[in-house]
């Protein structure tokens, strides 16, 4: 009742409103206007055959047996990593949150690290890591086993091989989620179930359990999402086996010399639709609430005694953080010092010469300025729109100001090569030409993390009372000026947080670039994919070691300007 | 009067003397305007970049900016950048001469005769000159040499198809990226028929984007051998003391040519000339005789460890062929291979 109200003064007496239905504008355009043209290309045919409308992209896509089977295989891998991640997440935010496990600020900082780790990279390590013959880890085997040449313990060419360089890199969102769900549960809770007559068990599985259900459930939708939509995993490990996935197929499409956009449009729609549903399945198991804001930490947690199992956990979460940080990062560094990689390790065969060539290659250093312009860029730019549009729906400045936090977190559906055919179909032709520019890959990334941004922001707008908005208003100041002068100073940390969370994973972005790139506007991504086209593992190295120290940097830095709750959500 | 005169007087001379007089000073001075040259290449970013490089050491007053991607790719993006009305690249140069073909039917090409060009042998030169030959190399297959013995390499390209190098032995790459496969694949297919691609596919090989890749497999070791490879990166491998050695079948490799044309909506045409001019100096070909390549220059003189061109069996791919055979290799690859 009383939110109602301030839509009346803001229609009679606030210029400002401009600036509000500016934003839900922009918001509208930044979506709907890439997906009008997927949709719209979808049912066009190339202008070869006639350029016509018709059904025909979709028949194509679906009757041929050479594209039916990159979508079992997205299903498979998507299903399982999903799965794995729940599972290792899970058990690891349990251990990190409700136990007495050692260490449990080493964990959380290598969750945080695999987090920040594009998952390509990763990818590219486990190729020199376990390769099926020259993999160092199976080198390692053989030599314990004594086995012979051929024999293998691990093969990461393969959907196996898929799902785990996935699972490593994917986890940390499952974590990050239940973690938060788990937070929520007072001790008093299970306390009171213990007084009952409940053992530990019991309790977690009649108490516990139910109560992080939606937690979980939220973490498995977010997991399946980013699995299904991964570009750079797949590229680097299932063609290799002959397989693709529909990330990779779509691609293929754009690839070819027939100009397939329709094709591509045609195949990717239901990957946003099987997106939408999934995200629709998520606010119903969480109510309004997103992941960001479950929040609200209530009563007082204690901490499980484990005994000697506490051991027993911190070498389960141990594990997957060997194979996602350690091993990687070391056969990462190693590599890039190499100089044949036909040989091993040793003084004779170190160098820095891959450095040198690296950063004297032509495309290298724009590559980096592009990448650091666009996530500066981004990150912006999306903070502000993000928190006019958590504050406008919150507010409820506008007419149908519900719909706009839908819009914001829409994007979430968007798988990003997706969302790049869209903006290559809407910014190639006449009358705004974007493709060429960085333009089309700022709207990529911005459309792409704005969700994270406006989670954020609503989360932490969501503390701030009115009240206080209220009583400068009444000393007569505008909305806009209580919006700078009293809201914004109140949420600067939230601010802060979305702009590292937009900047962050900016700095890596692949399965947009991937296809909008030119030769003025590549990205340091794409040079990393082309360098791994071209056989130059050394080179991925040296270029995953940078863009990594600056991922450190600026995760230094935030921890230092928020404080390490901006990672926690 | 005396205008209407003089007009004449300049259409005549023009007619007379057409751009030629003009063109030496003139497109030096061009140039420098415009700047700089973009070039898509698809030779190996090591060679293309110390191309580009020692170019721009010259200090001509124009800058390469060099595009470096995989020849399927950079005629996929002239594509769908000419569709976009968007003409970013000056001058092509990739591997797969049946590109050049198809764009030279669609009068993408601008023709232009390079400096010192009578010089080369005429197979370097398109008869309108459309384009010229900038390097050559062949498709030739290379095993590692920890893992296979020098007598159990194949001696026939049929010898790929012996179930013992089934599963990850043999590494190919994609025709739809690389040239020196959709190339030489089209003239083992005009060998063998297209059994050939079946009987491959059922090897269960490694598929690698780029043809460059499969020399890393091999040197690496993750794979046996290639059924093909850019035999120029190769034989720089084996030069630097790698564990790979090539395996030249006896029916002959095939040879790909990399031509170099200016497009015919080239925004920087004049710093174009200039850079192909270069190309085809005896510097620049010297400089990519050392990576292994072949080239026209007559004055060029090749490393100790090159093996001559004249020494090899040549499959060679008659242009027309090689456009016609392009898209049925792809389709076919992509159906039997699966990706």
């Amino acid at each position: 009742m009383a939110k109602a109200e301030p839509t009346i003064r803001v229609r009679r007496f606030d210029p400002t409103a401009l600036v509000w239905t500016m934003s839900a504008i922009l918001l509208l355009a930044l979506i709907v206007g890439p997906m009008y043209f997927l949709v719209r290309e979808s049912f066009l045919l190339p202008s070869e055959q006639g350029g016509s409308w018709s059904l025909g992209n979709y028949i194509k896509a679906y009757t041929n047996p050479l594209y039916r089977e990159p979508i079992v295989w997205t299903m498979v891998i998507s299903v399982s990593t999903s799965l794995l991640s729940l599972v290792i997440g899970s058990i690891m935010a349990w251990a990190v949150s409700r136990t007495d496990m050692p260490f449990p600020g080493v964990v959380r900082i290598g969750v945080l690290a695999s987090f920040v780790t594009p998952p390509f990279l990763g990818a590219s390590a486990w190729v020199l890591l376990a390769g099926p013959r020259e993999g160092w880890l199976n080198h390692v085997y053989r030599w314990i086993v004594g086995a012979e040449a051929e024999s293998y313990l691990f093969n990461i060419f393969s959907i196996g091989g898929v799902i785990f360089a996935m699972v490593l890199y994917i986890f940390p969102l499952a974590f990050i989620v239940v973690n938060a769900g788990l937070n929520t549960i007072s001790s008093e809770i299970e306390d009171a179930a213990n007084i009952s007559g409940a053992g530990t068990i019991a309790t977690m599985t009649t108490v516990v359990f139910p109560l992080v259900m939606p937690a979980l459930f939220a973490g498995l939708i977010l997991a399946f999402l980013e699995a299904m939509i991964l570009f750079g995993t797949p590229a680097m490990l299932a063609i290799p086996a002959r397989k693709h996935v529909m990330t990779t197929q779509i691609r293929a499409f754009m690839q070819s010399e027939d100009y397939l956009v329709g094709l591509a449009a045609a195949y990717a729609l239901p990957m946003l639709a099987v997106a939408l549903l999934f995200l629709w399945f998520r606010r119903r198991a969480l109510g309004r609430r997103g992941f960001a804001t479950i929040g609200g930490k209530g009563g007082q947690r204690r901490l499980q005694k484990l005994g000697a199992y506490r051991w027993l956990l911190c070498f389960c979460c141990a594990v997957p953080l060997i194979c996602s940080i350690v091993l990687p990062y070391f056969a990462l560094i190693a590599s890039s010092v190499m100089k044949r990689q036909g040989y091993g390790l040793s003084w004779s065969n170190l160098t820095l010469e891959n450095y040198w060539f690296v950063f004297n290659t032509h495309s290298v250093w724009p590559a980096i300025w592009n990448t650091l312009v666009l996530a500066a860029m981004s990150a912006t730019v999306g903070t502000v729109l993000a928190a006019l549009i958590a504050y406008i729906s919150q507010r409820r400045l506008v007419r149908g100001s519900q719909y706009l936090a839908f819009l914001a977190t829409a994007p979430l559906a968007i798988p990003g090569i997706v969302l790049a055919v869209g903006l290559f179909a809407a910014y190639t032709h006449k009358p705004v030409v974007l493709y060429g520019t960085l333009w089309i890959l700022f709207l990529a990334y911005l459309t792409k993390f704005l969700p994270i941004a406006f989670q954020t922001s609503n989360a932490a707008l969501m503390s701030i009372h009115p009240e206080l908005e209220e009583s400068s208003r009444i000393l007569g100041a505008n909305r806009l000026t209580v919006f700078k002068d009293i809201t914004v100073p109140l949420f600067k940390a939230g601010l802060i947080a979305s702009w590292v969370l937009i900047f962050m994973p900016s700095l890596r972005e692949l399965s947009s670039s991937v296809l909008l790139w030119t030769t003025n506007t590549k990205v340091v991504s794409v040079v990393i994919l082309d360098f791994y086209q071209e056989g130059r593992l050394d080179f991925v190295s040296v270029l995953g070691v940078l863009l990594m120290a600056i991922t450190l940097v600026v995760v230094m830095v935030s921890y230092r300007v928020v404080g390490r709750d901006f990672m926690k959500a | 009067m005396r205008k209407l005169d003089r007009l004449w007087l300049a259409l005549l001379l023009a007619l007379l003397f057409g751009s030629y007089p003009a063109a030496a000073q003139d497109v030096m001075q061009l140039a420098k305007k415009e700047g700089k040259v973009v070039w898509y290449s698809s030779a190996s970013l090591s060679l293309s970049q110390k191309l580009c490089e020692s170019f721009n050491a010259k200090k001509l007053g124009v800058e390469c900016v060099l595009h470096r991607d995989g020849s399927g790719e950079l005629f996929t993006r002239l594509q769908q950048e000419a569709k976009a009305g968007i003409h970013n690249a000056d001058v092509l140069h990739t591997s797969s001469i049946g590109h050049f073909v198809s764009l030279r039917k669609a009068k993408g090409l601008t023709p232009y005769r390079p400096k010192g060009i009578e010089k080369f042998d005429q197979n370097f030169i398109e008869k309108n000159g459309q384009w010229a030959v900038v390097r050559a190399s062949v498709y030739g297959p290379a095993f590692n040499t920890t893992k296979v013995k020098e007598s159990e390499a194949p001696k026939s390209w049929r010898d790929f198809l012996d179930p013992k190098w089934r599963d990850r032995k043999l590494v190919n790459a994609h025709p739809s990226y690389s040239a020196f496969v959709s190339v030489g694949m089209s003239a083992l297919v005009k060998l063998f028929g297209w059994e050939f691609f079946d009987k491959l596919a059922a090897q269960k090989p490694i598929i690698v984007q780029s043809a460059l890749d499969t020399v890393v497999y091999v040197v690496r070791g993750e794979a046996w051998m290639s059924v093909g490879g850019t035999a120029y990166t190769s034989a720089v491998a084996i030069q630097k003391g790698e564990p790979i050695k090539h395996a030249f079948p006896k029916e002959g490799v095939p040879l790909i040519v990399s031509p170099q044309a200016i497009l015919a909506k080239a925004p920087h045409p004049n710093a174009a000339k200039v850079f192909v001019d270069w190309l085809f100096s005896k510097e620049a070909q010297q400089v990519m005789v050392e990576d292994g390549t072949y080239v026209g220059h007559p004055e060029v003189e090749y490393p100790k460890w090159q093996t001559p061109l004249k020494d090899i069996k040549l499959l060679v791919i008659p242009e027309e062929e090689a456009e016609e055979m392009r898209k049925p290799v792809l389709d076919n690859f992509r159906a039997k291979f699966g990706v």
